[in-house]
């Protein structure tokens, strides 16, 4: 008999079953045909499944998403116009991928190319891209109140960009349709079942009761993964429309171009201080470059980044702008920290700028800011004192006697969850196994071990009677998402809930609970844990470098401390931990999405994206705050910490050794020998 | 891994290759390694109605040594190269190049010929045989003929050997008496092509002086590049001395980088500054223990 694995276990052993594993009789395979213009009108489309026929846009679903439909909102096709460089114009079908690709070169569309407006100050000088709006700003918002300080000591002024990051999950986006009758079920790389569903049907017009999403093995997802595209329309349209299962899977190429890249965000903080080091107010302005439609996190990011520009301080006065631009790039989408590591980015730099300027340690300077009581920000950020945390986060990490080797850079943050709505769980009972859906859908992280491990707590079962099922939206009837440092804490607290409403169960019907009861009868209970209000917790990063006559930044050591709340897991902690604060290394000295002034992709593969190998792998010192959160199992936020606190300290410690300024990421090393800024 | 459509022939000879190559011209591509041609393939950069896949010809597989003479069959592998033990006790710079192509899986499969081939200006085996004055040895059914590595460069991805030519061998024979020679190459992370690169080769002579000098240049321009400025501001010169400060000029002179993922213009220009330095005095280290490339 073949021996029982894990889904973690499956997937490290390469027996996990992606989407393109999935082969379906008569299934046709999907090719996109793309705009190779950043902007163009279009004159003519003919050939392939295309926007004369296939009309309508995409609507927006998933995380930060609102819908409408408009000149400005992403059509599935471009038909009149085509606004990015990768934009979908067609599609075309065969029997093996070889053929479809052949056939896309028997699509014909005629392009007269247009400046492109590809940068956030060339969208705010350009005339609107679109003739329905004034200008290119997609959204305008203000966070706090005005204030004026007439007499502060100090003001300090800067400007900082982080650079567009593509999500490069390992495996792309992709899916399988497949029509019968009435129904369409798709399989699908997703971190989340529901919001497809949602997506799928508000967008094609179909009865929710036809569609059927399933979450196939998922090999990462970074935050890619929960929406709305529309290659999965195309698909699903085709696999209704020609009566066979239709297979999309993007290429690493693909994902370049067309995949919606995080970051990509210009932040202006001015900050007023006395001459003790203490912040008297906060003025910024976010910008965040929204790409070519509205609808989706390019649109609403502005407004969160605003929302936590103050960081863990106690800064009483803040007015802050939120700002977001259309430019002829792929709408941005969200990426591991989704607005959270600009914000830090932002303020960070300023409390290391405040700190040089008055010639203070950069820790008494947040010391000093810091809060001994739970604060709520005038721009909404709440959290707990930070005071005691800072303190605590300095003595782990040993900083003032290794930040005398003046090669190490600190950053503090407040990590903010996307605790609301909740989350959907259902425990269903049969056959001595105990079966689990949960709403947000693992993509890599191996949630199937902390599922378990609650579940077994709760019902004093062995973990091998549990099973953790994937998503299927006919298996669960809603759901939110894996997302936004949620689904230990959210998805766990609803994992909780139902395994106690089985116990009340049980014991009304029996008198006590016991494992005996469970697992003899039949059980089958469905629960949305709805959760108000915020769970934010503290972070705290330090990092340390080496730099050479070239300007290549070796990093020698990452210490984190967090608050997690209850870690469930310390190996699947650290592990989330050691990934994101290599993402927050990439971020920081390589990774972008960069394009040439026409409006041509230049990283069009992995390797030019900069991410980085295992060779740039630094020491990792991982301390966890002693905390339980409110929820019954204790959990709070984790995966996007790193992703947010890394780039922060890293940047000063760089800053520190090379002796220049830090603005932007990812740093280059022209900045670094002196060649530029 | 989807290209278009074509005809796979794989010959067991060179002479049944050369025979193919005749008969398709233009329109068949010589398939050694596969790591430079194939992923242009799978993109549809490119398409060839033949494919000639060259790697059953054992009889280009090979390293021989006689004396100071070191003579290459094309279809060597990269990893073979680098696993010579004559070729790294005697002539380093080839180890120098090798051990820094892309990563042990790429030099397993990808070849000499192919690397010298492929017109690359990022590949990193052209500039180490500029520097030691190789010389290739193209055949075709019509004939054999051979080439200076500092001729063999035409334009990026062009080479000056015909459709019907194939790469059988470099030649490489290093002068008697102090010989040294290097390659430095700068690149950003682990597998990566090189921000720039730089190869020198030289003689010294009795009183510490450089004597013929031979320098390439990787990722500086369109193509790998030979400065001919830079061998002539280092003859005659000290290996730490005011001739290699110009001989960094010279070679700056000569290249033509463009700013792209790797670096300004600018930023591989200064690269080519510090690297340089760096492999000259690599290389005049290597001189002082006689016959030793
Ligand atoms: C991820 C990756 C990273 C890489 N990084 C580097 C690097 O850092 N440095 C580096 O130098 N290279 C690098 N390469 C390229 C690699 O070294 C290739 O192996 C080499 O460029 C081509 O050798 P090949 O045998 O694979 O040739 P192929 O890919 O088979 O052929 C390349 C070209 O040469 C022609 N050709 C091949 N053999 C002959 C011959 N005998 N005569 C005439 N023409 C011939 C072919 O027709 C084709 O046009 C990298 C490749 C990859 C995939």
């Amino acid at each position: 008999m073949e021996e029982e694995l894990t889904s973690t276990e499956k997937l490290v052993r390469g027996k996990g079953v992606y989407v393109d594993d999935i082969r379906l009789p008569g299934m046709l395979h999907m090719a996109v045909v793309r705009s190779p213009y950043a902007r163009a009108r279009i004159l003519s489309v003919s050939g392939g499944l295309n926007g004369n026929e296939l009309k309508g846009g995409v609507e927006s679903v998933g995380e930060g998403a609102a819908a409408a439909a408009s000149e400005t909102t992403e059509p599935i096709f471009g038909l009149k116009s085509a606004n990015y460089a990768g934009q979908p114009v067609a599609a075309v079908f065969a029997d093996d991928l070889y053929s479809a690709q052949d056939l896309m070169d028997s699509v014909d569309v005629e392009y007269e190319p247009l400046k492109p407006v590809m940068s956030i100050d060339e969208a705010l000088r350009a005339p609107p891209i679109y003739s329905s709006t004034k200008s290119n700003i997609m959204s305008e918002k203000w966070r706090g109140e005005e204030f004026e300080i007439a007499d502060a000591p100090l003001v300090l002024e800067d400007e900082f960009l982080n650079r567009r990051v593509a999500t490069n999950p390992i495996e792309p986006r992709g899916l399988v349709a497949s029509s019968e009758g009435s129904r369409l079920t798709i399989w699908i790389s997703t971190q989340s079942v529901h919001s497809i569903k949602e997506g799928i049907v508000g967008s094609l017009n179909l009865k929710p009761e036809n569609v059927r999403i399933i979450q196939a093995d998922t090999g990462g997802g970074f935050g890619l993964k929960g929406g709305m595209y529309t290659e999965y329309l195309i698909a699903a349209y085709a696999a209704m429309k020609y009566k066979r299962p239709v297979k999309w899977v993007e290429t690493r190429r693909e994902h370049m171009m067309a995949s919606r890249p995080g970051r990509g965000v210009k932040g202006k903080m001015k900050l007023f201080a006395d001459r003790s080091g203490r912040v008297l107010g906060l003025k910024g302005e976010v910008i965040v470059e929204g790409g070519a439609f509205s609808g989706g996190m390019g649109e609403f990011a502005s407004n969160f980044i605003a929302l936590q520009c103050t960081g863990p301080y106690l800064i009483q006065k803040a007015h802050v702008r939120a700002l977001s631009v259309y430019t002829n790039k792929v709408p941005l989408g969200p990426y591991r920290g989704a607005g959270r590591p600009e914000a830090a980015f932002f303020i960070e730099r300023m409390m290391d700028k405040l700190a040089d300027e008055l010639k203070m340690d950069p820790a008494d300077v947040r010391l000093l800011n810091a809060t001994t009581e739970p604060f709520k920000s005038p721009t909404g950020l709440e959290f707990d004192p930070s005071r005691p945390f800072i303190e605590k986060a300095l003595n782990e990490f040993n900083y003032r006697k290794r930040v005398a080797n003046g090669n190490a850079g600190i950053g503090f943050f407040v990590l903010v969850p996307a605790l609301q709505p909740g989350e959907t769980c259902r425990i269903a009972v049969r056959g001595k196994k105990v079966n689990v859906w949960l709403g947000g859908n693992s993509h890599g992280q191996g949630h199937d071990i902390f599922i378990k491990k609650l579940v077994s707590d709760e019902f004093g079962i062995g973990e091998d009677d549990i099973i953790v099922e994937r998503g299927d939206t006919d298996q669960l009837e809603d759901g939110v998402g894996a997302w936004g440092s949620r689904t230990a804490m959210v998805g766990g607290a609803a994992v909780v809930s139902v395994a106690r409403k089985i116990k009340d169960q049980i014991e009304k019907e029996f008198g006590e609970y016991t494992p005996e009861h469970l697992l003899s009868n039949e059980f089958d209970v469905y629960t949305f844990e709805r959760q108000k209000g915020s769970l934010t917790s503290l972070g705290g990063n330090m990092a340390s470098v080496d730099i050479d006559a070239l300007g290549t930044v070796n990093v020698k050591e990452i210490d984190c401390y967090y608050d997690v709340g209850r870690a469930l897991n310390i190996d699947m902690v650290r592990s989330q931990i050691i990934g994101g604060a290599i993402q927050g290394m990439g971020q920081t000295l390589t990774e972008e999405i960069a394009y040439g002034p026409d409006g041509q992709l230049l990283t069009g593969s992995i390797s030019d994206a900069g991410v980085l190998n295992a060779e740039s792998l630094p020491r990792f010192n991982i301390k966890l705050a002693d905390s339980y959160s409110r929820l019954p199992h204790g959990a709070k936020g984790l995966g996007e910490a790193p992703t947010i606190g890394v780039p922060c300290a890293l940047a000063r410690a760089i800053e520190k050794v090379s002796g220049r300024r830090i603005r932007e990421t990812p740093v280059k090393p022209e900045l670094l020998v002196g060649l530029e800024g | 891994m989807t290209p278009a459509s074509f005809d796979y022939l794989s010959p067991a000879s060179l002479e049944e290759a050369l025979g193919l190559l005749k008969e398709h011209g233009d329109d068949a591509k010589i398939l050694a390694g596969g790591q430079s041609l194939i992923p242009l393939m799978k993109l549809r950069f490119t398409s060839f109605p033949y494919v000639i896949d060259v790697s059953r010809i054992k009889e280009l597989k090979y390293i021989r040594k006689e004396g100071r003479k070191l003579t290459i069959g094309a279809l060597t592998t990269t990893a073979e190269l680098e696993e010579s033990g004559e070729v790294r006790d005697e002539f380093q710079i080839i180890h120098d190049a090798c051990s820094n192509i892309a990563d042990p899986l790429v030099r397993n499969m990808g070849t000499v010929g192919g690397n010298l081939s492929h017109g690359d200006p990022g590949n990193d085996l052209p500039a180490v045989m500029i520097a030691l004055k190789a010389r290739f040895n193209l055949q075709s059914a019509s004939g054999k003929r051979s080439v200076s590595a500092g001729d063999y460069y035409k334009d990026t991805f062009t080479t000056d050997a015909s459709p019907e030519e194939m790469l059988v061998s470099v030649e490489i024979e290093i002068p008697d008496g102090r010989f040294g020679a290097a390659y430095v190459k700068h690149k950003r992370r682990a597998g990566d092509f090189s921000v720039a690169g730089v190869a020198v080769a030289f003689s010294l002579d009795g009183s510490g002086r450089l004597g013929s000098a031979g320098v390439g240049l990787t990722s500086l321009g369109p193509t790998p590049l030979r400065s001919a400025g830079a061998e002539k501001a280092l003859e005659g010169s000290k290996p730490d001395g005011e001739g290699v400060k110009k001989a960094v000029e010279a070679a700056r002179a000569d290249s033509n980088p463009s700013s792209d993922f790797y670096g300004s213009r600018e930023y591989k220009l200064f690269v080519l500054g510090k690297i340089m330095e760096k492999c000259v005095a690599e290389a005049a280290g290597r001189a002082q223990k006689e016959g030793s490339a």
